[in-house]
């Protein structure tokens, strides 16, 4: 019977993955196959079709935008979500309301992607500015701000501000106290925070596809433009890479600064 | 010389004041030890001391320079936190070292202020490890040596022993009083826990409510306190209450006369009675000498090892006698009858 229960809970695991990883493996097991549309059987190994990505400048420079774009927006993100999440997390004097003001700095999460576009598209017409880069830059920033905030403020449950006041009384002012102590004591959550706010924004869609125009086309948009016209293990090739991509910036933070983006 | 001098200080918070109006001066060399249940403002003045928290009214003055807006980084003052709040990703060196480092010293200075450092609180050669790598003890000495390294004007410490077990806290308690001694340092300490207080102060000041109750040696504080908060607080007492007849003389509820002291207390006044407990004899024989004695009942014995406390009842009133235990002492047991006395100086009486 117990012998029983051990199975079923080790199948529960494995099926517990495979539907989490399976989309991916598929995926990864795709880009690697000559056949020329997909889904196929496997016909061999082949690594035709990610030179085929070089033959697609397109491809490269979305990914170079896609790039600029999520680090800027992550930097803007960390930013605000450092400051917000410090405010909140100081001892005395610091924001009344904590709870509520929490809540409202989270709740771009609960509003659809879709709204904070338009609400973005409508702000600039009611400008009278283009959205354009800096457009799409403060829309992924809004969106990804929410995750920052709350890796950052899981770093700060953690942190003792008499450290701060330690400093202060061995005569750090309060920029050599952030330079020496607080920034450094942080440091894992808040490159936690960037990275996965880069992550989040890099491989976004529905943000991207409302407020992109053609000089400003990211990675999902160019990916989502090839896939309508056709399909063929090329863009499985390019999936492939940003999950070995993302998958590396998870393992390195796990081991180098022993922080869990998934817990 | 290092005094410093708190004038009609206070601090409010949203509802309440924490500090009240609380003046008191700490002289050069001196170990003063502040003293009082929690919520008295005894850690807030410490806070404003330093430089954590700011007075909403009062002066302070160190050296006599005024200090009360001055930042803490500019204070020279070295702070002993009650988590010790050392630097998790510094080593101990760091630690001791960054208060030097923020004043630009050169390198060879500072090692060897934290080799001095290190020999002072007798940690020599654990400079290279980290503080999670030492125990409580360590890094209290840690905590001391950090604050002490940058040559302070004044050290103060927040409850620096209470996350230490008993045994280390003695220790402590020893060894924070030697090194402040051979420093020559002025120093304040925050305490709730009156026999660390009584051990290691030249003076202690017994706040409550956030306001001074009495400043004095810890032998004054303990046999001649000013106000019935003090009486009640250090020690362990019986308190009774009553109205004054005549001076030196208090009737209770049940027509039971105390003879006693209390200086300006007017006859009819309401009063309360103390008496610390050991200052109660308990005998067979009728203590004659003592004006006030009482025939009475062992009710109850609690054994406490080196002393033995005794519950009794006498015309009507409930006492705690505190006994040594030792063989030129009676024992008694529950139901036993005998006499307790005290005498008039044991005796004071304080206004309600």
């Amino acid at each position: 019977m117990k012998m029983f229960g051990k199975l079923a809970g080790g199948l529960y695991l494995v099926l517990l993955y495979l539907f989490v990883a399976g989309p991916l493996l598929f995926v990864i097991a795709t880009s690697f196959n000559p056949a020329t549309s997909f889904p196929a059987r496997f016909e061999g190994l082949t690594l035709s079709w990610y030179a085929a990505i070089l033959q697609r400048p397109e491809f490269l420079s979305a990914a170079g935008t896609s790039a600029l774009v999520a680090a800027l927006a992550s930097t803007v993100a960390v930013l605000v979500a450092f400051l917000a999440a410090y405010a909140l997390s100081r001892r005395s004097g610091g924001a009344g309301g904590r709870g509520a003001m929490a809540t409202l700095l989270a709740s771009p999460l609960l509003v659809p992607q879709v709204v904070i576009s338009l609400a973005i598209l409508q702000l600039a017409s009611a400008w009278g500015v283009g959205t354009g880069f800096w457009g799409l830059v403060a829309a992924h920033a809004v969106y990804v701000m929410p995750f920052a905030l709350r890796l950052i403020l899981t770093g700060l449950a953690r942190f003792d501000f008499a450290v701060e006041e330690a400093s202060r009384s061995l005569g750090g002012g309060w920029l050599a106290t952030w330079r020496e102590v607080t920034l450094p004591l942080l440091r894992p959550s808040l490159v936690a925070g960037f990275t996965f706010c880069f992550i989040l924004s890099f491989v976004n869609l529905p943000l991207s596809l409302f407020l992109t125009g053609p000089d400003t086309a990211t990675l999902p948009i160019v990916m989502f433009a090839y896939i309508e016209s056709r399909i063929d293990p090329m863009i499985a090739a390019v999936a492939s890479l940003i999950v070995l991509a993302a998958g590396t910036a998870t393992i390195l933070l796990d081991r180098f600064l022993h922080v869990r983006l998934v817990d | 010389m290092p005094e410093l001098v708190l004038s009609h200080v206070t601090r409010r918070f949203s509802g309440h004041t924490a500090v009240d109006d609380l003046s008191l001066t700490v002289r050069d060399g001196e170990f003063v030890c502040l003293l009082g249940p929690s919520g008295c403002g005894k850690t807030t003045t410490l806070r404003i001391i330093a430089g954590f928290e700011h007075a909403d009214a009062g002066r302070l003055t160190l050296d006599g320079a005024d200090i009360t807006r001055l930042p803490p980084e500019k204070r020279e003052i070295g702070v002993v936190f009650q988590s010790y709040a050392l630097f998790p990703h510094k080593t101990v060196a760091e630690n001791i070292g960054f208060g030097l480092k923020m004043r630009g010293r050169p390198k060879g200075e500072i090692a060897k202020a934290v080799e001095e450092a290190l020999a002072l609180v007798r940690l020599d050669g654990l400079g290279g490890r980290y503080p999670r790598a030492l125990s409580g003890g360590q890094q209290q000495r840690v905590a001391l040596a950090r604050a002490l390294a940058i040559r302070p004007r004044l050290l103060l410490m927040d409850e620096p022993l209470s996350n230490l077990d008993a045994q280390l806290r003695e220790e402590m308690r020893v060894e924070i009083r030697r090194i402040q001694q051979s420093l020559g340092i002025t120093a304040v300490l925050v305490t709730h826990d009156q026999s660390e207080a009584l051990a290691m102060a030249d003076r202690v000041a017994v706040m409550a409510k956030g306001r001074l109750q009495q400043m004095a040696a810890p032998a004054e504080i303990y046999e001649a306190p000013a106000t019935a908060f003090v009486g009640g607080f250090i020690g362990q007492v019986n308190a009774l209450e009553g109205r004054v007849e005549s001076d030196g003389l208090l009737v209770l509820p049940n027509g039971t006369r105390l003879a006693g002291q209390g200086a300006g207390l007017l006859p009819g006044a309401a009063a309360r009675a103390m008496v610390k407990q050991e200052r109660l004899s308990l005998s067979r024989a009728e203590p004659a000498a003592m004006p006030n004695r009482f025939p009475c009942r062992v009710a109850e014995r609690i054994y406490l090892g080196g002393s033995i406390a005794y519950r009794c009842e006498a015309a009507g009133l409930s006492l705690t006698a505190l006994l040594p235990n030792h063989p030129l002492f009676e024992q008694f047991v529950p139901g036993d009858e005998g006499w307790i006395g005290w005498s008039a100086a044991d005796c004071a009486f304080f206004p309600l």
